[in-house]
């Protein structure tokens, strides 16, 4: 077997380097690496900042000592009290970052994105049911919460579809059962006792505050599985990203594909809201950021769920820090950045709006 | 009397027996159960016993409280679905509700108000920012102030006055105290007195909507019509504004945020009386009260003891309205 002449390598789609290994090869956007680097960098950076600051300072040196597993007179502070909080922040994060690239994927709007369209309520509302009636352990909780995520996307879906599925009567119909659903949410606060309906409503804040690795754990293991799918999902996405016509002429089965990519990203968005409570607009922001940082033509589902984490991370950060020793939930930072956002994106929108999603 | 004419005044009469009928089960209904007949009798008669006490002291001013709230809201509904020409236009979903409840958090934690007549004025000032700034979002842009965009500007406004109305009251536990009762809409627990305190604001603000109910019809027809008409479009926007404004902050102030009824109701009048806003106006005034009080009624008897906030239920109630809405293809469609 000869191998292919070398001034093949040199004929490479424009903006993109070959990587040879052997004989396997693959494509690699050169700006897109580049700004995923600088996402992780950045990542490490606040990741280090977040162990340095809180109620006591503990310098970035001492932080690294920790996290490298030397002995330190900080690892207290920093081991025990900020590393878990940090741990769920950065599952949390990176689950609702490739959640919403996978299903603002399919939809091709930004605006359809979990938290708009009902899933994160939905996850919400059949969590605070479960506590209602009994059910509080943390290894139980997010398979509610994805059942309810599920069950109200699948609803939205099912009163959206008239003769074709049409972004807007989507969105529409996905905020009003955002809407139901938190009252619903507020329903069954109402029904609980006492003690269940503070423990409720401290979940329901979007907070970090109080979750550790008992309830890292679950979200982790649940990314673990996905892994394979979001390899999956990042060949399909480009399938997906055609129009429906030359898609379909390519043999992609795009009824399936689009199922899939939304189904595991409404089981990634309801573990996430199982863990921390519905931290809104983290799905809707950390995608399109990823896109516009990288410029490439599909969404990038390693740099989202980079920046996802990242926003997450600075978010907790300043919550801890802005109103000391006060803490705000959150969830209270990432809607004053998201909501203006959407905000925007909405002004610039034409009416036409997507077609259909 | 043409046929149209006596179904209208048919269906106004209808109307009105409902709003009876609620305010007779609003008084009626609760933990404690009392007979119609004793509930007029407490109410003719006075009395003493408990069931009297308990319909003159807590039911009345409830249920008085409920019928101002409902007919603020639902006729706020028609104006600004009059004005905006968009048929899901209403103060929750809008954002109105949420607007007026971040001025009278920034009255109660920073200018330390803390009556109503005083925080009503605060009240005014978030619903009229949250409103102009919902509109001009959601027209900017090609295409104008579509459903979705309205909707979407509106659920964006939403979050980020939710989050500064939880920054606020996270921060400042006086104010938490003090907000935490009406943070979900509700119409228990108000006294007599709020009533007399808005009452004025009310009736001021019905004033300016009925004084526009032509110039609403006009508008129905299109922004050119209206002005060949001899209509003064932009004033009629900037006074319908203000009566929504008005009428919402009234509302919220009364009985904080509910969501809905501002839509639903006007729908309904719509489809019973027609288009002219000289008969949907005072059907919807009747029946915005009706919903106000089933939902509370609802509310009292679905889980006792504890009672679910009126807003829960008309959220509850409302939305298979929104979602019937958008399946007709009008909506989506404009």
């Amino acid at each position: 077997m000869t191998r292919v002449a070398d001034p093949v390598r040199t004929v490479s789609p424009a903006g993109y380097a070959v990587l040879r290994a052997g004989q396997a090869s693959f494509l690699l956007h050169r700006r897109a690496s580049v700004v995923t680097a600088a996402v992780g960098v950045l990542l490490a950076v606040a990741v280090v900042a977040y162990l340095c600051v809180g109620q006591s300072f503990v310098s970035p040196a001492e932080v690294v000592r920790v996290l490298l597993g030397q002995p330190s007179p900080d690892e207290l502070v920093v081991g025990t009290l900020r590393m878990p909080r940090l741990t769920v922040g950065l599952l949390v994060g990176t689950a609702f970052g490739v959640a919403g690239a996978l299903v603002q994927t399919v939809a091709r709007n930004p605006l359809a994105s979990p938290d708009v369209i009902g899933v994160t309520h939905g996850a919400g509302a059949a969590t605070v049911a479960a506590m209602t009636f009994g059910v509080t352990s943390f290894t139980a909780l997010p398979y509610v919460s994805i059942g309810g995520g599920l069950a109200a996307a699948l609803l939205v879906y099912v009163f959206a579809w008239r003769r074709g599925l049409h972004a807007s009567r989507f969105v529409l119909i996905g905020i009003g059962f955002s809407i139901a659903l938190g009252s619903l949410t507020q329903l069954f606060l109402t029904k609980g006792d006492y003690l269940v309906a503070q423990q409720a409503k401290v979940w329901l804040t979007g907070s970090l505050n109080g979750r550790g690795y008992d309830q890292a754990a679950p979200v982790a293991v649940i990314l673990l599985v996905a892994v394979p799918f979001v390899v999956w999902a990042a060949r399909a996405q480009r399938d997906v990203s055609f129009d429906d016509d030359t898609a379909t002429a390519l043999g992609v089965r795009l009824g399936r594909v689009r199922l899939g990519l939304v189904g595991l990203g409404v089981v990634l968005a309801s573990v996430a809201t199982a863990t921390a409570g519905p931290v809104d607009f983290v799905a809707l922001l950390a995608p399109q950021i990823a896109r516009r940082l990288t410029r490439t033509a599909q969404i990038p589902l390693l740099c989202s769920a980079l920046t996802g984490a990242l926003i997450m991370v600075v978010a907790d950060l300043l919550a801890r820090v802005v109103f000391s020793p006060t803490e705000l939930p959150v969830g209270v930072l990432t809607a004053a950045v998201g909501a203006p956002y959407l905000m925007w994106l909405i002004a610039r929108t034409s009416s036409r709006f997507g077609g259909t999603a | 009397m043409s046929r149209t004419t006596s179904r209208r005044v048919g269906w106004l009469v209808v109307g009105t027996l409902l709003l009876l009928l609620a305010v007779l089960l609003s008084l009626a209904v609760g933990s404690r159960a009392i007979a119609p007949g004793e509930v007029v009798d407490a109410l003719l008669h006075g009395g003493t016993d408990d069931n009297a006490q308990v319909v003159r002291a807590l039911r009345v001013p409830r249920t008085i409280v409920g019928v101002l709230v409902g007919v603020a809201l639902a006729v706020a509904g028609t104006v600004m679905q009059g004005i905006t020409r968009n048929p899901i236009a209403e103060p929750g979903i809008l954002g109105v509700s949420q607007g007026a409840s971040l001025g009278v958090v920034c009255a109660i934690a920073f200018a330390g108000v803390h009556t109503l007549s005083g925080y009503v004025w605060f009240a005014f000032v978030g619903a009229g920012i949250a409103a102009v700034t919902a509109y001009v979002i959601a027209g900017s842009g090609r295409g104008g102030a579509t459903p979705v965009k309205l909707a979407l500007a509106g659920a964006a406004m939403n979050a980020l006055l939710a989050s500064l109305v939880s920054a606020i009251v996270t921060t400042n536990a006086r104010a938490l105290d003090e907000f935490r009762f009406w943070q979900v809409g509700s119409v228990s627990g108000r006294d007599a007195e709020i009533v007399g305190q808005i009452l004025p604001f009310l009736v001021a603000g019905l004033l300016l909507v009925a004084a526009m109910a032509r110039g609403l019809d006009a508008m129905a027809l299109g922004e050119d019509v209206a002005k060949s008409l001899g209509h003064n479009v932009g004033l009629l926007r900037v006074l319908g504004a203000l009566g929504a404004t008005v009428l919402t902050g009234v509302a919220v102030a009364a009985a904080g945020p509910i969501a809905f009824t501002g839509l639903a109701v006007p729908h309904i009048a719509r489809a019973l009386v027609g288009t002219g806003h000289r008969w949907v106006l005072p059907l919807a005034a009747l029946l915005g009260p009706v919903m106000i009080l089933v939902a509370d009624v609802i509310g009292r008897i679905v889980f006792p003891p504890s009672e679910v906030p009126v807003a829960v239920m008309t959220a509850l109630l409302g939305v298979p309205f929104l979602v019937a809405l958008v399946r007709r293809k009008a909506v989506v469609a404009a």
